[in-house]
């Protein structure tokens, strides 16, 4: 995500499964805790209130103890349809949130099949994590690739 | 202040491009300060700021004495920033390969084994 691009994102995906499948493993605590991801993380889902409203708190727990907690709210949800929530992680010393996405999640039903479409567009991203991520997206390319062999070293365990 | 790292320290911590600078030295093996400070041409005083902020996060581990301390970089606290650091869209790709993924071990009637899929 560089400054310059417009930060929001629009994804769509069509999955073997039916609509109310779909629709279940986003909102089930114990469903969505398994793919939730990243790869490399274990994710816990601490709170999901399936309501206009209600809360979600994701703990993503690293093997080395490096904890990303992720908060948001619901704001729409019609079953089977579609779910709308805000998500805010990488609080500072203050608490207050670096990073806030409007995301929304559409279903439809097509033969049997469901296309997912995501859209997510950045509220909110302070300096701090702009910077570094475009930081490292711009000027960070030769060492991360350099970096990531070490990565895929310990990947590859 | 012997607080917690938080992945926002993390995100601070390589924000700066002189502390990105010496990541990528100790990628190639452990150095100590006198190194560093030779290799990217910063001042002594800063090069210990630098190293301090990165420590804390667990960016990069210490040893030996006084006399020698040697740096080097702790690469699993990088493969995070590694994955995080790779756009939002890919973030969201991969989310909804693993998504994938899991509806079709659910509907085989899998879920049990709980797989975990390496990619």
């Amino acid at each position: 995500v560089t400054n310059e691009r417009k930060q929001e994102l629009v994804l769509e995906r069509t999955f073997n499964a039916p609509r109310d499948l779909v629709f279940k493993v986003w909102t089930d605590p114990e469903h969505l805790a398994k793919w939730w991801g990243p790869e490399g993380f274990t994710t816990t889902v601490e709170t999901l209130e399936l309501r206009p409203g209600g809360n979600l708190l994701l703990t993503m727990n690293a093997a080395n103890g490096l904890i990303i907690p992720t908060k948001g709210v619901f704001q729409e949800i019609v079953q089977n349809e579609k779910l709308v929530f805000t998500t805010s992680s990488f609080e500072d010393e203050r608490g207050n949130a670096q990073l806030e996405v409007l995301n929304t999640v559409t279903l439809t039903e097509e033969n049997g099949r469901t296309k997912l479409t995501l859209h997510a567009l950045v509220l909110k991203s302070t300096p701090a994590v702009a910077g570094s991520l475009a930081g490292m997206k711009e000027g960070w390319n030769s060492s991360l690739d350099r970096l990531s062999k070490t990565v895929s070293n310990l990947k590859g365990k | 202040m012997a607080r917690t790292a938080t992945t926002s320290d993390v995100f601070n911590a390589v924000g700066e491009a002189q502390r990105r600078e010496i990541l990528e030295y100790l990628a190639n093996g452990e150095r100590s300060v006198n190194d560093l400070v030779e290799l990217t041409g910063a001042r002594q005083p800063q090069m210990s700021k630098h190293l301090k902020v990165l420590k804390e996060v667990g960016l990069v581990s210490v040893r030996g004495d006084k006399q020698q301390r040697l740096y080097r970089l702790n690469a699993e606290a990088i493969k995070p920033i590694h994955d995080w650091s790779k756009s939002f869209e890919r973030l969201w790709m991969k989310r909804l390969d693993r998504l994938d993924d899991y509806l079709q071990i659910l509907q085989k009637g899998a879920a049990k084994n709980d797989r975990k899929k390496k990619g």
